[in-house]
């Protein structure tokens, strides 16, 4: 599991992008080390759907990867999320640098398919997003830290940026781009088996950025509060529940609060598969989009 | 003015409040093993008998992993066994009391990391699996251990 | 000067030099047959040597330079020697008066190996 080819092809991978950089490394050793896989299995959480780490719908104070404080981690993510009239999808790359720094990308596709028809922009009509998100650990460890009360706290933004500059303008959005700043605060409560993670996060998007950012209702940042409970059934799964509360910037559409719930398996340090049913609400007036939400992150 | 003054007083007095609180509760976290309420656990391990079964298969787990073995070459397995099944007894509330020194000086000249720390853990898990201890009760033996990262881990 | 005084100040001189050279023939004698003490280091949790070779009578001094406790035993038919553990920094001294080669152990770390000579 250690030296699995999987997990030395993507090191070479990204050895070949850190020398591109630079960076020498004197050996291969020097590899073993800064690329340790030494954080407890499920520790880094898996990719929430704005590609940071965390759950399924909310940005976690954990910082993804396997790199311990020592060391960096590294994984990609595919989503797929179909709901009652749409597809959401996303894709993303993640680093987590001595449990301390989280960069991410995500790409995401909000597929109309039918609906697309209906609301008069063609059948498959699909609004793209790009997120950049940074996330830094402030205080504490979720994981060591069972003898204290206060939690494992991070800060993270990310920023958004939609392609659909003149459809979300037209839909009464202010901007198509925009950026969302959160504080988590995340807690393993090994006791009892039990991950706690509260989340507030001030945004102006509507559903996630997808119909843009602010509105013709309210153009202000409001705090919105998010938070999941995750009770560890072996060292491999993982049962959650998550809630999202959510802006209503846009007077076209009403947007409500979000919800699912989870299994997740963690195969090894390298491969994790995340199911879902999330409850996303109405979005773009089509009511009650629920769905099944299928999640694999690959890495190290 | 007056009214600003009090303002930025009540709010000084609120900050520094906050600020003992907090003082408070760090001064008071310490760097020991927690320790378990009762005994609950300790029988849930299998008592003495239970827990150096535990401790032997995890040994064993430890001296041939790659990650650590190393680290636990050169010393004497009877006592480490013994020390280990002494400590585990104690802090899961058994009747056991472990003489030795405080976990900052015991572990500092190995120069742990967290890598190995983990691969302790794991080692100790797989050992519960082995023995058949359910997973629940697994986490509750590790989650006193886990505050001992702090003193342990000095790389 | 009277004769008495001068028969004093000889007599004093006379006996004075006696007794010097009494105490200096006892003070060679006794830097001639003085004990020797040999320092070894625990360190690494090993010793930093791994034989020495002393007199009968002379002192080994185990000093623990490491990081770890440390503790002495040798178990022999003519000289057995068993130590409390030793913390960083302590010294453990060890006389050896019989004549004989002695292996030193640690029963903390169990590679840990020193064989004296003792002659």
């Amino acid at each position: 599991m250690r030296h699995s080819p999987f997990r030395a092809g993507l090191r070479s991978a990204v050895c070949a992008a850190v020398l591109s950089f630079g960076w020498a490394p004197a050996s291969s050793a020097w590899a073993d080390d800064l690329f340790d896989s030494g954080k407890l299995l499920a520790t880094g959480g898996v990719s929430q759907i704005e590609g940071a780490g965390g759950g399924g719908l909310v940005p976690w104070a954990l910082i993804t990867g396997y790199g311990t404080d020592n060391g960096i981690g590294v994984n990609a993510h595919y989503t797929y999320d179909q709901l009652s009239d749409f597809s959401l999808n996303t894709g993303g790359v993640a680093i987590g640098l001595f449990d301390r720094v989280e960069l991410s990308y995500a790409r995401q596709a909000f597929n109309t398919q039918d609906a697309g028809a209906a609301l008069g922009l063609g059948e498959g009509y699909t609004f793209h997003q790009d997120i950049l998100g940074a996330k830094v650990k402030v205080i504490g460890d979720a994981v060591y830290d069972q003898d204290r009360w206060w939690p494992q706290v991070s800060v993270g933004a990310q920023y958004k940026s939609n392609d659909r500059h003149d459809l979300v303008k037209a839909l009464g959005a202010t901007d198509d781009w925009g950026v969302d700043f959160y504080v988590a605060a995340s807690k393993l409560y090994l006791a009892q088996s039990l991950l706690l993670n509260a989340t507030v996060r001030a945004t102006k998007a509507n559903q996630y950025g997808i119909l843009g950012f602010g509105g013709d209702k309210n153009d202000d940042y409001r705090p919105e509060f998010e938070g999941s409970a995750a009770y560890l059934l072996s060292r491999q799964v993982a049962l959650g529940v998550e809630y999202r509360m959510k802006p209503d910037n846009l007077s076209f559409a009403k947007e409500d609060d979000a919800g699912d719930v989870f299994v997740a398996y963690f195969l090894n340090k390298n491969v994790s598969l995340t199911a879902a049913y999330t409850m996303l609400g109405d979005i773009a007036t089509f009511k009650d989009q629920n769905g099944f939400y299928l999640s694999l992150q690959a890495g190290f | 003015m007056h009214r600003i003054s009090s303002f930025t007083r009540l709010r000084g007095m609120r900050s520094a409040c906050v600020g003992l609180l907090v003082a408070g509760f760090l001064a008071v976290a310490s760097s020991h093993a927690a320790k378990a309420d009762d005994d609950s656990l300790y029988r849930a391990l299998g008592e003495k008998d239970g827990i150096a079964k535990i401790v032997s298969i995890s040994v064993d787990k430890w001296l041939v992993d790659e990650r650590i073995k190393d680290d636990v070459d050169n010393i004497n397995l009877d006592r480490f066994r013994s020390r280990l099944t002494d400590q585990f007894c104690e802090i899961t509330g058994g009747p056991c009391h472990y003489p030795g020194r405080d976990m900052y000086a015991a572990h500092k000249g190995l120069h742990l990391n967290t890598a190995k720390f983990n691969a302790l853990t794991e080692d100790l898990y797989d050992a519960m699996d082995e023995v058949g201890v359910p997973f629940d009760v697994q986490n509750r033996l590790v989650a006193l251990l886990a505050a001992m990262q702090r003193d342990v881990v000095t790389q | 000067m009277t004769r008495r005084s001068t028969r004093f100040l000889a007599r004093f001189w006379r006996e004075g030099l006696v007794a010097g050279a009494v105490f200096a023939t006892v003070l060679t004698g006794s830097l001639a047959m003085a004990k020797s003490f040999h320092d070894v280091s625990q360190k690494g949790r090993a010793f930093n040597m791994k034989t020495l070779a002393v007199e009968k009578g002379d002192t080994v001094r185990f000093n623990n330079d490491d990081e770890f406790i440390h503790q002495i035993f040798i178990e022999s038919k003519a000289f057995n020697f068993d130590s409390a553990e030793s913390n960083p920094g302590d010294v453990i001294p060890v006389e050896f008066t019989t004549a004989g080669v002695y292996e030193v152990h640690c029963h903390i770390h169990p590679k840990m190996l020193l064989t004296v000579t003792v002659n």
